[in-house]
């Protein structure tokens, strides 16, 4: 296999910036924060690109593993790995509900239907206010408290990888191919005789327990979430870190994460803007670059060095 | 004899990666019924539709009343007087009778929409008596009839029709025959259509044949032998 | 209270009714589900407001024909060049979402305050059965029915009208047949859009407008006009009208903040269970 190895760069690339940490200060804080989207974004990668499945409630499956987490250790007193465990469950749980009680529509509902629990949930948030602290949040000293900021900061990094690593292994076994059989041709897949169904619901447990802890450790490590945090934009914002980098490739969603945290970082003097900005940036992918950023760096990293390629 | 009114060359059009149609070659005169035959798959349908703009050609020229109109959206090839009667989807199913031939006199300005409807409906009585009902609720051969109906309406220069008489009886074959041969002659319109039936020798002054997207032959109707362009081109059904 | 519920949601389901007539219009005539055009409708409401101190008539006049030209241009250059592409239902899910979000970000980005309502004139009040109902919300849902009833008549009896059933019946051979079809999809775009205008216009002088409610009021006509029965009029009148009665109630019993979490939850329970439209759809998704 050939891109074994580019794979296994991929990975070893992104356990660099652990170094950071001897640096530390805003440049760790940022990187802990892509990565904390990047884990989401391949979430979207691998169930609505590479699995095919419709579904647009990662800021929903992600919060869930947030509010558990505290409410579970603040306001329960359960241990905290039990929380964030059981966070992770309630994601994958509410992914499988989700696509077992849209099963029967057609795919478009189950986007329509994923995208109105997004909507919702923030409202519920702020309807239990007296739990979840609405839009003024909560804070949350977690493993923070527990390990250090930096510690943390390198258990974020050494998952994050581990994360992708699974997901690259995952599409490369035999469940990852019948995946990509699914995404490509739903009813061929199901003639040939397989049960797509409970490889289906699979894709939706692995990707709900995924994002729900991705969404535990993101609130450990930022130590606060309020319902402005998940708002329905949130799940554009994840859906679209796969589509900017390019759906395609494996390192798709490392591109677009380091674009859509890094540009507004840049653009701090304008965060007024940054809807009207993302927005368009998003139609203009869709229209301009359907395939998203990375086959035109390679062509264009091809251009520059013909001799290369 | 006169320069053609609508020319083709070197046509080529694709499917992804089948090609329907390799470099044709094909023009129609003023005032002519010309045919196209050939098996199912020859090309008949592209063909028609590459002419008429709703197919994309990769390749080749098209020329009509003078002007270059391979790139021309379907309007254009409109105003400019073509018109495709669709072999598939060629009313709209749930407008009235008379709803879908007074959309389908947009066109022309309001003396002639009467004249052109009215016009239709000598031709197919049958659309006068109907002309309330729901098209989508009409007998199979009642809807073609339409179809046929629309194409007239429209008042093309050139009208285009994809196999008119599939499905039909083969009674109303003969008639929707006379019928065209009778529109040709009063009204001077130009009709080209691709057809499967043997009767389209009875009133095309030209066939052409087309088989896996070439042109096998071109000829005046009297000079074709029966047999040869039945065995080789047309369907059983006679 | 009874009594007091069901006028409220008798209002509320009317003013809810143009933008589901909106949606109607535009998903019935382009056949792609936009997303966007509460949002753009609100954005319209907000330069009401904005103009309203200036004139009153001139302020409504100025966010319908702007929300009619937004329509008409992202129509034009966006969304009809990307469907003669062969886009899907959710590519335009994701396109036209994403630009509500461009709307939403100019709304915070221009307008001085996140919730506006809009002072127009009251015009009022009238005795029903012993409750008392403010004029204005009586013209309001007169309003609302006026306008279905004269899109209805447009479309029936006009030569626009037919040539937009046309196109939304056969769009090949509308083609075919001559019509501009690119232009009528433009023009439903618009008009699809400046009713969502009205629609927030109304819903912003007896309520508030805020940057979330163009999404609420996008996606509740959405759902509506797809319970109904994309193109059935009458099935979108009386689905907006049950959604007013259940807004009405569910705000009366639990109060605003439970009112949009439980309006959304019926909103995904429709979906689930009866995703063809209660009334049956021409057009099913
Ligand atoms: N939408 C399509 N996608 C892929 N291939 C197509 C498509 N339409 C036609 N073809 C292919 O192009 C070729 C020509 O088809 P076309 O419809 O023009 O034939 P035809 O002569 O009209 O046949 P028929 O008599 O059955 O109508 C055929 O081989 C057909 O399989
Ligand atoms: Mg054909």
């Amino acid at each position: 296999m050939k891109g074994r190895y580019e794979k296994i760069g991929t990975i070893l690339i992104l356990l660099l910036p652990s170094l950071f940490v001897f640096k530390g200060g805003y440049l760790q804080e940022v990187t802990g924060y892509v990565y904390l989207f990047l884990i989401q974004g391949y979430v979207a990668w691998f169930l609505f690109f590479k699995s095919g499945q419709p579904f647009f409630g990662y800021s929903v499956t992600m919060a869930i593993g947030a509010y558990a987490t505290i409410v579970l250790t603040e306001m329960f007193q359960w241990p905290l790995f039990v929380s964030i465990f059981i966070g992770a469950v309630l994601a994958t749980v509410i992914a499988v509900i989700m696509f077992l009680s849209t099963s029967r529509a057609r795919g478009f509902y189950v986007s329509m239907a994923s995208f109105l629990l997004a909507i919702l949930f923030p409202k519920l948030i702020e309807a239990l206010q007296p739990i979840t602290g609405g839009r003024s949040g909560l804070y949350f000293g977690g493993l923070t408290a527990l390990v250090g900021y930096k510690t943390l900061y390198l258990l974020v990094i050494f998952l994050t990888a581990a994360i992708v690593a699974f997901f690259l292994w995952i599409m490369g076994t035999k469940t990852g191919r019948i995946l990509t059989l699914i995404s490509e041709n739903d009813r061929l897949t199901q003639t040939v005789g397989l049960n797509t169904r409970k490889y289906k619901i699979l894709a939706y447990s692995i990707a709900g327990f995924i994002s729900g802890f991705g969404g535990a450790l993101y609130v450990n490590y930022t130590g606060f979430i309020s319902s402005v945090d998940i708002e329905v934009f949130t799940t554009l914002y994840i859906f679209f870190i796969p589509l900017i980098g390019g759906s395609k490739v494996f390192y798709g969603p490392v591109l677009g994460a380091l674009f859509v945290i890094l540009i507004p970082e840049l653009l701090v003097p304008v965060e007024r803007y940054l809807r009207i900005f993302f927005g368009l940036i998003f139609i203009l992918v869709i229209v301009l670059l359907p395939e998203g950023l990375a086959p035109n760096i390679q062509k264009l990293l091809r251009k520059m060095n013909p001799k290369r390629a | 004899m006169s320069e053609p009114i609508l020319e083709v060359s070197g046509l080529t059009a694709c499917y992804g990666m089948i090609s329907a149609l390799k470099g044709i070659g094909f023009y129609v005169n003023d005032n002519e019924i010309v045919g196209i035959v050939g098996p199912n798959g020859a090309g008949k349908t592209t063909l028609l539709e590459s002419i008429a703009g709703s197919m994309h050609i990769k390749e080749g020229q098209i020329n009509f009343l003078g002007h270059q109109i391979e790139r021309w959206p379907v309007l254009k090839r409109r105003q400019l007087g073509l018109m495709l009667v669709p072999q598939e989807g060629n009313i709209f199913p749930l407008m009235s009778v008379k709803k879908n031939l007074e959309v389908s006199v947009i066109l022309s300005n309001r003396a002639k929409k009467e004249e052109l409807i009215d016009r239709v409906y000598k031709l197919f009585p049958v659309l006068w008596e109907k002309r309330r009902q729901i098209a989508n609720t009409l007998s199979g051969g009642q809807q073609k009839m339409l179809a046929v109906g629309i194409g007239i309406a429209s008042n093309a220069k050139v009208m285009l029709i994809d196999e008119p008489s599939i499905g039909l009886a083969p009674k109303l074959v003969t008639k929707l025959f006379e019928t065209l041969k009778k529109i040709k002659e009063d009204t001077r319109t130009t009709i080209v259509l691709s057809e499967q039936n043997i009767k389209v020798l009875n009133i095309a002054d030209r066939l052409f044949g087309l088989e896996a997207g070439e042109i096998r032959f071109d000829e005046k109707t009297e000079n074709l032998s029966r047999d040869v362009v039945k065995d080789l081109y047309l369907g059983s059904i006679s | 209270m009874i009594l007091n519920g069901i006028i409220t949601g008798l209002i509320m389901g009317g003013i809810l009714s143009l933008p589901v007539l909106g949606v109607a219009v535009i998903y019935g005539i382009t056949g792609i589900p936009n997303f966007a055009i509460g949002v753009i409708g609100v954005f319209g409401g907000f330069l009401t407001w904005y103009f309203l101190s200036f004139n009153m008539g001139i302020a409504i006049l100025v966010g319908v024909v702007f929300c009619f030209a937004i329509g008409y241009i992202i129509q034009r250059i966006l969304l009809t060049p990307i469907s003669e592409r062969g886009g899907d239902s959710t590519l335009f899910f994701i396109v036209t979402v994403s630009l509500g979000f461009v709307f939403e970000g100019l709304m915070r980005a221009i307008f001085p305050r996140p919730s506006i309502s809009l002072a127009l004139p009251r015009i009022g009040t009238i005795n029903i059965a012993g409750v008392t109902v403010e004029g204005f919300k009586i013209f309001a849902l007169l309003f609302a029915l006026g306008t279905l009833v004269i899109i209805r008549l447009l479309e029936e009896h006009t030569e626009i009208g037919k040539s937009w059933q046309a196109t939304s019946q056969n769009l090949k051979l509308a083609k075919l047949i001559g019509i501009k079809t690119n232009r009528v999809f433009s023009i439903a775009s618009g008009i699809g859009c400046a009713l969502a205008c009205v629609g927030a216009i109304f819903w912003g002088s007896l309520y508030n407008l805020n940057l979330m409610t163009g999404w609420d009021l996008g996606f509740l006509g959405f759902i509506i006009a797809v319970v109904g029965g994309i193109g059935n009029i009458w099935g979108g009148i009386i689905s907006a009208l049950i959604m007013g009665m259940v807004m009405s109630f569910s705000g009366y019993l639990l109060g605003g903040m439970w009112q949009s979490v439980i309006l959304y939850f019926i909103v995904i329970l429709v979906l689930i269970v009866a995703p063809k439209g209660i009334l049956g759809s021409e057009r099913s998704l």
